[in-house]
């Protein structure tokens, strides 16, 4: 049990690194986004399950891993909205990309 | 466009909704809880009931729907999410950090063209790295398009590419929400 729960401490904390070094590495607003969408998903994921699962394995109450599974949650429902927020606003602010889109269908169309 | 008993279930849904959120957070059933739990999701339910519910209010309470949502999930998108976490940590860690970005527009499936349906494509396409929605849009004929930023094209045909981004998600997601 306590080798699981350091595993997933370790690939929580692995891909919490990728996001943060994408962050830095990437050169414009859109390659940092999806970056740091590492973070709010298999980061969290490992953690909180290793939380659970720590919890479980010492005789923690039913309430700590059910908010652990809330926290979860509402980490997961929260994420993309503002990430779809970030992004449209920074196309529509006229944010250019460090590098030519190879497609722009968003452009062409330009809806609204 | 509502009746008066349409307005009562949408209320009654959201009230259900809210009142087991509440539960979920407070993990207690003393009779305090309870009725302070009550009041708020009596009153978040009337404001918030004609935003979350439009038609059908029951919809979701329903035990396939609900396993078939935790079965999407707990597997299916956890398995894309972990994929898509891997090409991710590749990019980023190879030393050139070459990739090809780009906008496509993607049609939504005829199996999925309700708000909700949407909603949750659109949210599990940003919830993967390497892909986020940056707008849904719908065209004269009623059809539904994702505009989706995708941090390295492998695919400028905009079916194929729809079906790598989305394919197995939004057959899943058809079986929940129409």
């Amino acid at each position: 049990m306590r080798i699981a729960i350091d595993i997933l401490l370790g690939i929580g904390v692995f891909f919490i690194l990728v996001g943060v070094l994408g962050v830095n590495r990437m050169p414009d607003v859109f390659g940092r986004l999806q970056a740091s969408t590492c973070i709010a998903t298999m980061g969290t994921i490992s953690v909180v399950l290793a939380g659970i699962l720590y919890a479980v394995s010492n005789g923690g109450e039913t309430v700590t891993y059910v908010k652990l599974a809330v926290l979860l949650l509402l980490v997961m429902g929260t994420n993309p909205i503002s990430n779809h927020a970030l992004c449209k606003a920074a196309y529509k602010m006229g944010v250019k990309p460090a590098r030519e889109l190879v497609i722009d269908d968003y452009k062409e169309d330009d809806p609204e | 466009m509502q009746k008066p008993s349409s307005k009562f279930l949408a209320w009654l849904s959201a009230f259900i909704f809210c009142f087991l959120f509440w539960l979920l957070l407070t993990w207690s059933v003393a009779p305090r809880e309870l009725i302070l739990g009550g009041v708020v999701s009596a009153i978040v339910a009337a404001f918030s009931g004609r935003f979350l519910i439009h038609h059908q209010a029951f919809y979701l309470y329903n035990p396939v729907r609900l396993i078939v949502l935790i079965f999407y999930c707990a597997i299916i998108f956890l398995w894309e999410v972990i994929k898509a976490n891997f090409a991710m940590a590749k990019l980023v860690l190879s030393p050139r950090l070459k990739y090809e970005a780009g906008i496509l527009r993607i049609p939504a499936s005829d199996k999925v063209q309700s708000e909700y349906g949407l909603a949750m494509v659109s949210n599990c396409i940003t919830l993967t790295p390497g892909t986020i929605t940056v707008d849904v849009a719908e065209d004269e004929g009623g059809k539904n398009y994702y505009y989706v930023h995708w941090i390295d094209v492998a695919e400028t045909d905009r079916d194929k590419a729809g079906e790598a981004i989305k394919g197995r998600m939004e057959r899943w997601i058809g079986r929940i929400w129409k």
